[in-house]
């Protein structure tokens, strides 16, 4: 291996690295959902997507910089987040988990769906921010829109973070992913916090649909079924419920993934992080920060 | 005619898929490797026909052998895992299959041309049917043989006492355990025979389709996989039959005069149809209520026979 390879894999590594920051949103996402109410949200990675594309249709309308793409693509997602508890798993019984696994993929459908409908099945075009910036370090070349991506995914994760540990809503999920028993007995509304939950990952997964939309400069209903399940490849790399996990373990499948891709291929780049993943449920199935014990 | 002949074939094959996925949910595990199986049959038995020039019966069975035997090897190390683990581990090894056939390239210069699968372009010279002189009719006769057996035995099996042992597992794993069954068997014991009747079907729609590819295998039809008998309902059998025909029959071709708007549909029906029955359309109530009926018609019919005497 000579000196360039080595500079070419490691840049390759570094490119993934930073687009593993929406890997982590993503596996945030389901990691929440899944602490606080024990259940899959399959539509999750659809909604996230949806809400890409209503942030643009806003945008198309209203005369606003680019930048508030992001803040409107987190807001639509909060919508979407909210409508989808209401309509896959408030009125079907909690004790019942095929039901709401079904009612998600129904969800995934229909979002693809709207959105194919609407857009006429053409993928859009969706803008970057600092593209145009490239930052030389040494023999590797850092692209600006990808570090601007980086650095707001850790910024809403550090949010999210201050939003779980700081206030009494972050109290109160925390609360019920414990112990809902005993949180329904200390006064806390269990069906309030889960809708909420789910605006809240709905809010974190439009970011992360609007950041996958600004990496690679378009957008199709094509992405939600891989980004789905690299989403729970993420989760379960990182540990169910444990959203540190899922950070690191976001930006880890990332790097792997350019890695693989750099060495094999894209057609056999996939296989390799099953592989990995496979690693992962044999030697270490609590992920990489096992929770104590007790979890399902 | 022979649109609704096609349309009987797509409901044969997909019922045996939703069977399969049926026999694993019995045990309260969510399984989306049902795809990834159904591929290994469909291409096992395709090449067996194709490159050996087997006759498709011994091949198919073949197909469904190697399935099960794959969904065997597979059951150990995944049933350590639960819950969302095993749903994840599951659809990894599902894709894992279809990304294996996507890079697979196995081709043999026969004459002037070469035949078998070539990764992603696909497997297209399976001609078994028109080769021998199937007709359209034969074809469904010969997939709803299968179907016909396997809902048989997987009927007869719900009422004895292997029946009892699946749903024990299925409905709290530490009270099965606790009265004496062996779990991880049970859970394995499933997942095989889920293999295997996938692997049949995937060997059937391997050679009906006459063209299959990587693609055809995706999460997607994962996802129908489990979709078919959570719709239906896990109480019998023929709920996976009642949701194949609602889904193929009704929601994808009964609604095509809808166009565009048909596909829109697709998604909300099945979120209408979990909200307002969760544990499926024949649950454990209708099948009940069925039972009453069928007392209520016999009580009359007795009375009468004695009133005679």
């Amino acid at each position: 291996m000579s000196y360039l390879d080595v500079i070419d894999t490691l840049q390759s590594i570094a490119d993934g690295v930073l687009f593993g920051a929406t890997y982590s949103l993503l596996g945030i996402g389901f990691t929440l959902v899944f602490g606080v109410m024990h259940k899959i949200n399959l539509s999750y990675a659809a909604a996230s997507i949806g809400a890409a594309y209503a942030s643009l249709i806003v945008l198309s309308v209203v005369k606003a910089p680019a930048i508030f793409i992001f803040l409107l693509a987190g807001l639509a997602g909060g919508i979407i987040g909210g409508v989808i508890y209401v309509v896959c798993f408030r009125f079907i019984p909690q004790a019942n988990p095929l039901a709401t696994l079904m009612s998600t993929v129904g969800a995934l459908l229909l979002i693809d769906e709207i959105i194919v409908h609407a857009t006429v099945g053409i993928p859009v075009p969706y803008p970057a921010l600092f593209s145009d910036v490239i930052v030389n370090a040494g023999p590797f070349t850092l692209r600006g829109d990808l570090m601007f991506m980086f650095a707001l995914g850790c910024l809403s994760m550090l949010l999210l973070l201050g939003l779980l540990y700081r206030t009494k809503l972050g109290l109160a999920t925390r609360a019920v992913s414990q112990q809902p028993a005993a949180a329904q007995l200390c006064g806390i509304s269990i069906p309030r916090v889960n809708g909420l939950t789910f605006v809240i990952t709905g809010v974190v997964g439009g970011i992360a649909g609007a950041m996958i939309g600004a990496a690679i400069g378009v957008l199709s209903p094509l992405l939600s079924l891989p980004l789905t399940t690299k989403g729970l490849i993420v989760t379960v790399i990182g540990g169910l419920g444990s959203i540190p996990g899922a950070i690191i373990a976001g930006l880890l499948v990332g790097g792997f993934e350019n890695l693989f891709q750099y060495f094999r291929g894209v057609t056999e780049r996939d296989l390799y992080l099953m592989l990995l993943l496979f690693a992962f449920l044999v030697f270490r199935p609590g992920g990489i920060f096992s929770p104590a014990a007790g979890r399902d | 005619m022979d649109f609704y002949l096609g349309l009987a074939q797509i409901v044969g094959v997909h019922t045996l898929l939703g069977l399969s996925a049926y026999c694993v949910l019995l045990t309260g595990q969510v399984s989306l490797a049902q795809a990834g199986f159904f591929a290994i049959g469909a291409y096992v038995a395709a090449m067996l026909t194709v490159l050996a020039g087997w006759h498709i019966a011994p091949a198919i069975a073949a197909a469904s052998f190697v399935a099960g035997a794959i969904a065997c090897a597979i059951g150990f190390p995944a049933l350590r895992v639960k819950g969302l683990m095993l749903v994840v581990a599951t659809l990894a090894f599902g894709e894992a299959v279809r990304l294996f056939f996507f890079n697979f390239d196995y081709q043999v210069a026969r004459g002037e041309v070469k035949i078998g699968p070539a990764g992603g372009e696909g497997f297209r010279q399976i001609r078994f049917f028109p080769e021998h002189g199937w007709s359209t009719l034969d074809v469904l006769m010969f997939i709803w043989l299968f179907v016909a057996l396997v809902m048989a035995a997987l009927w007869w099996m719900d009422r004895s006492r292997a029946g009892a042992v699946l749903r024990a597992v299925g409905e709290d794993e530490v009270a099965a355990q606790s009265a004496g069954i062996n779990v991880t068997a049970v859970k394995v014991a499933a997942m095989t025979v889920g293999g295997f009747i996938a692997g049949l079907g995937g060997g059937i729609f391997a050679h009906y389709t006459a063209h299959i590819e990587h693609a055809q295998f995706g999460v997607a039809l994962a996802t129908f996989a489990i979709a078919y008998p959570i719709l239906g309902g896990l109480s019998s059998v023929f709920g996976t039959l009642i949701a194949v025909i609602f889904v193929q029959g009704f929601l994808i071709e009964g609604l095509r005069f809808l166009g565009d708007w048909r596909n829109l549909l697709f998604g909300a029906l099945i979120l209408l149809a979990m909200n307002v029955r969760p544990r499926g359309l024949i649950d454990a109530a209708t099948i009940a209520a069925v039972k009453r009926m069928r007392i209520r018609n016999r009580e009359p019919g007795n009375a009468r026979t004695q009133g005679a005497e």
